[in-house]
């Protein structure tokens, strides 16, 4: 006890001493602070940059160039929308910081202080995936000059009033080049996907890619501007600088970090006079007035929080949670206090699936990966765990529309297959525990790596099965961060994973399977592998796809403008992927699972197909009187019409 | 067989009066005992096979194909299936199951998915399943026999370490004691827990299961030697001054002698109390870990990883939770009875006249 007592006293002192010395500091900062002024830096950069940024005047611009505005399209949202009220969410961890640019900025709370509402010059309709003006009123696409041109919608202003000018993109190259930013990923991007910056007027602006590509105009229009007049104070320290401000961007909602209460919860205010109230994409959107998010870090306890009516919205994941826990018979879902909708969402999916390692030992053998192929049950996963809602993942390259493989379909489960495979590559007969061995007394043996605990039961579930085969799976469950890394450095056998796919055209190859992402210096002079190649690691070629003939496949498809060219040229590339057998395709959703209270009200057609999550388009509303009505029916046991309900529109 | 002295005699006839502590301690080494043949109990490999006229004991042995017992697949027998089969042929051939006849490991879905399935007696699912269908009676009962085994182990690991350091820490006194006790206090205020899950998670994952358990045990051993050598080394000085050692000394015994021989033997009460408790610390600390996710790795069977499922699924398999929380609390009541009754069987106080 006596030495609890003394942790205690030091922790304490330790915590006076800090608050003493950060209060320090923040004083000193404040009258730093209203010196700071970057301007001339950023000037001098654009001096200092010619080639990359320009002046021009708009006289200078091509008098050719064919503007899209991009309002044809339908309308997102439903005309009975109702402003007002307060949705409650839940945020499954604190934000670490308010910036979510530069370090400890990808945390998973982040699209909730930025990220889904946020605009970009343009976005895809949800529905048609054509473009539909963000913060642009109007833009311009010319393939030979590999330029994109782009009008600012003169109404556009950001969060804190101020309006947004092409000054801000030009601002945004020096802010996403900087050091100061500290962050590789984006400031690799902007180095390499765009080669100019040119500012015609206030309002008008275009930039240049270096590659003219099917799908180039997305590089341009899904960016968006960074606002010059909030980083003024933009510098070596940056992050901690930032740390706590919120910066303004041009979308509906605002933090006002004054109101934040620390670990516990954050306010999402509605601009009442938003700039875009009014626009036809944007007027049955954004509906509630406050967006309340307090933190709950355990899934079971963010189910337990809305069974209890503390949040509005509960995204379902597993099926346990879907037939058992909130079965359609349960008294509230009966009762139709809650409603439960299936919906079928389209495009490209999370592909799960085993990434084989093919720079391993046996496993760089061909048969050893065709056997594990046909000795993994997912058959057996999709049907008895997942209750038969999973789809069977085709390739690794599902749900791009003409850019998938038409007939690939994954190897299914058979043992006698896999036992040929196996006994191919020298693994011909059984162990004493029924594992098959090589004639020098080997095993078959793989480390089956993952950080996605929440899939515990799948892998149990394969490693059961792939004894039939003689195949031993040791599972490996680590935490995310160790996990990954290990993937990243190449050092796993086998590792489940998915790869997130956002609505692009067309599937990434290069870095998935190009050797000079797998080894350094893969083949030799003559095409013959180099005996003393060494794994690459830090790229996303997990499986370590080597093949010198699909080389010169990938960099064509990686250099190509010609759609039809690059649809052929996919599906040879999946073609010798397939053939490679270092990917077992696993499973994909094909639909999600919303549960939420009766006083959540959707569009008619509940949702748009390029949706990933129930809420991404904000096109619910909240309708307070309804609440009310629902706490009373409860308190009195008064049913309502149930609503479970399946939006199959946009099932592929 | 063993030459106890009377003082011994007393104190171990005294546990036995104590009706509590020693029934506890009998239902305890039962269990034991059973856990260690547990695989003709609690398995999925048949007792016997009886097939065309020759007995087979597959428990124990290599695996059996299917295609040994006239069935045409090349991986595992079946034998549940195998014993339907065979009284449906009716042919004379038979199989003798265990009582309970699942593996940990295996999942047995009656309705084709997997999921928490209640207790029922007709299937022999006596506690019903856990949320991959697997059969709780036996994961409880091997995650037990782990759980026992492991903590056998660490307080015999923890003893060995803890009494010979507090000894001679206690015996030798002087500058090795000084610097031998700063070293512990730096050493345990090292956090164990975050230490455990720090080593544990960067292991490589080569290593077989059992390796790995191994490992975690060391861990853990590593950062819970300290508090034993407090009491060993008290209790050495005191002994140390006693005028029997002295005696000792002066006819010329060595140290090992001493230690050995006339101060170990005196101390042994202290250790003998402390034990259970150590057990159940150890207990406690494994099934902890488990539920945290850095213990034992799946698909082990553990009191932690049920009682993790069990909270998950409160609301709709409360068997999971009912029957890890109650395994555990009978295991723990039971050490601690047996701790309990040590303590007060070895308490000298007994046999004062002060009292």
């Amino acid at each position: 006890m006596q030495r609890i007592e003394n942790i205690k006293f030091y922790i304490l002192s330790a915590l006076v001493l800090l608050l003493v010395a950060c209060g320090g500091e923040s004083d000193q900062g404040a009258e730093v602070e209203s010196s700071l002024d970057n301007t001339q830096e950023i000037l001098d950069f654009y001096d200092a940059n010619p080639e990359l940024i320009t002046f021009a005047t708009i006289d200078d611009l091509p008098n050719d160039l064919i503007w899209e505005e991009g309002m044809d399209q339908p309308e997102i949202g439903s005309p009975d929308a109702v402003k007002g009220g307060t949705y409650y969410e839940v945020l499954d961890d604190f934000p670490p910081t308010l910036r979510t640019i530069g370090p400890d900025s990808n945390f998973s709370s982040r699209s909730w202080i930025r990220d889904n509402y946020d605009m970009t010059w343009a976005m895809p309709h949800p529905n048609t995936n054509e473009y539909y003006p963000g913060m642009a009123e109007a833009w311009a696409i010319s393939l030979e000059r590999k330029t994109i041109y782009v009008k600012i919608n003169p109404a556009a202003r950001w969060t804190d009033g101020e309006a947004i000018t092409s000054d801000d993109m030009l601002f945004a190259f020096y802010f996403y080049l900087s050091d100061h930013v500290q962050a590789p990923f984006t400031t690799n991007y902007f180095t390499t996907e765009y080669t100019n910056i040119t500012k015609y007027d206030d309002l008008t602006f275009s930039i240049t890619v270096p590659k003219a590509k099917p799908d180039m105009a997305s590089r341009v229009l899904q960016s968006g501007p960074v606002p010059q007049h909030f980083y003024k104070e933009f510098g070596e320290d940056f992050p901690e600088r930032y740390q706590w401000r919120y910066a303004p961007h041009a979308g509906a909602y605002y933090i006002d970090p004054d109101e934040i209460d620390m670990g516990v919860n954050i306010v999402l205010h509605r601009l009442k006079d938003w700039w875009a109230k009014d626009n036809r994409y944007f007027k049955y959107r954004y509906n509630p007035d406050r967006i309340n998010l307090s933190v709950v870090r355990d899934t079971a306890k963010r189910y337990e929080a809305f069974r209890r009516g503390d949040t509005d919205i509960f995204r379902i994941a597993t099926a346990d949670v879907w037939y058992d826990n909130l079965p359609d018979n349960d008294p509230d879902v009966a009762n139709g206090y809650i409603h439960k909708t299936t919906f079928y969402n389209g495009g490209p999916k999370s592909n799960w699936g085993l990434w084989i390692n093919a720079s391993r030992p046996f496993l760089d053998n061909q048969e050893v990966r065709l056997g594990i192929q046909y000795a993994a049950n997912w058959e057996l996963v999709i049907s008895n765990y997942f209750r038969g809602d999973m789809d069977r993942l085709k390739t690794q390259n599902d749900g791009y529309a003409k850019f998938s493989h038409p007939t690939l379909t994954a190897r299914p489960f058979d043992i006698n297959k896999a036992l040929e495979h196996f006994a191919n590559a020298g693994f011909d007969r059984r162990g004493p525990d029924g594992i098959l061995v090589n004639a020098e007394g080997q095993r078959l043996g793989f480390t089956l790596s993952t950080h996605y605990e929440r899939f515990a039961d799948v892998f149990t579930i394969l490693k059961e099965e792939a004894i039939k085969a003689g195949l031993e799976l040791r599972i490996e469950m680590m935490d995310g961060a160790t996990g990954f890394r290990k993937a990243q450095e190449k050092r796993h056998d086998i590792y489940f994973v998915s790869f997130a796919a956002s609505n692009e055209m067309y599937p990434r190859m290069w870095s998935y399977f190009h050797s000079v992402n797998a080894y350094d210096q893969a083949f030799l002079e003559d095409g013959s592998i180099n005996p003393e190649r060494t794994v690459k690691p830090q790229t996303n070629n997990l499986q370590s796809v080597a093949i010198a003939e699909l080389d010169p496949l990938i960099d064509e498809y990686q250099d190509s403008d010609d759609k039809a060219r690059m649809i052929e040229l996919s599906h040879q590339i999946q073609q010798a992927h397939h053939d490679y057998g270092s990917f077992s395709p696993g499973f994909v959703q094909p639909f999600y699972w919303t549960a939420y209270w009766r006083w959540v009200k959707w569009p008619e057609e509940f949702n748009y197909k390029y949706s990933l999550y129930p809420y991404e388009l904000f096109v619910h509303w909240i309708d307070e009187d309804a609440r009310q009505k629902t706490r009373d029916a409860q308190d009195s046991d008064q049913p309502f019409e149930p609503h479970i309900a399946v939006y199959d529109q946009h099932r592929e | 067989m063993f030459n106890f002295n009377p003082q011994t005699l007393k104190k171990l006839r005294r546990f036995r009066e104590i009706k509590r502590g020693y029934y506890s301690f009998v239902i305890l080494a039962v269990f034991l005992v059973l856990s260690l043949i547990g695989e003709l109990l609690i398995n999925n490999r048949a007792l016997i096979v009886s097939y065309e006229g020759e007995l087979h004991y597959p428990t124990y042995s290599a695996f059996h194909p299917g295609t040994d017992f006239g069935l045409d697949y090349p991986y595992e027998t079946n034998y549940r299936d195998l014993k339907q089969s065979f009284a449906d042929q009716a042919s004379g051939n038979w199989v003798l199951l265990p009582l309970v006849p699942y593996s940990p490991f295996e999942n047995d879905a009656s309705t084709g998915i997997f999921r928490p399935e209640p207790p029922e007696v007709e299937k022999k699912h006596y506690l019903g399943t856990d949320a991959t269908s697997r059969d709780i009676l036996a994961r409880l009962f091997y995650g037990t026999r782990i759980a026992l085994v492991f903590a056998l182990g660490f307080m015999v690991s923890v003893y060995l370490i803890g009494v010979a350091v507090g000894c001679a820490m206690g015996y030798f006194g002087g500058m090795f004691d000084m610097l031998t006790q700063r070293l512990i206090e730096i050493w345990s205020n090292i956090p164990f827990l975050y230490m455990v899950i720090i080593v544990f998670s960067v292991i490589p994952d080569t290593f077989s299961v059992s390796t790995r358990i191994l490992i975690l045990l060391g861990v853990m051993v590593l950062f819970s030697w300290t508090s034993m050598t407090y009491y060993m080394r008290t209790e050495t000085y005191k002994e140390k001054t006693r005028d029997y050692v002295a005696a000792a000394i002066l006819i010329g015994s060595s140290n090992t002698r001493i230690v050995f021989r006339h101060i170990l033997p005196n101390v042994l009460a202290t250790l003998v109390t402390f034990m259970p408790f150590t057990i159940v610390a150890a207990i406690a600390s494994i099934t902890a870990l488990d539920f945290l996710g850095f213990g034992l790795p799946p698909p082990t069977p553990s009191l932690g990883e049920l009682l993790k499922q069990g909270t998950q699924t409160l609301r709709t398999a409360p068997w999971i939770i009912m029957s890890a929380f109650g395994a555990l609390v009978v295991l723990l009541t039971l050490v601690t009875f047996i701790g309990e009754a040590i303590r007060e069987s070895f308490d000298p106080k007994k046999f004062t006249t002060y009292r």
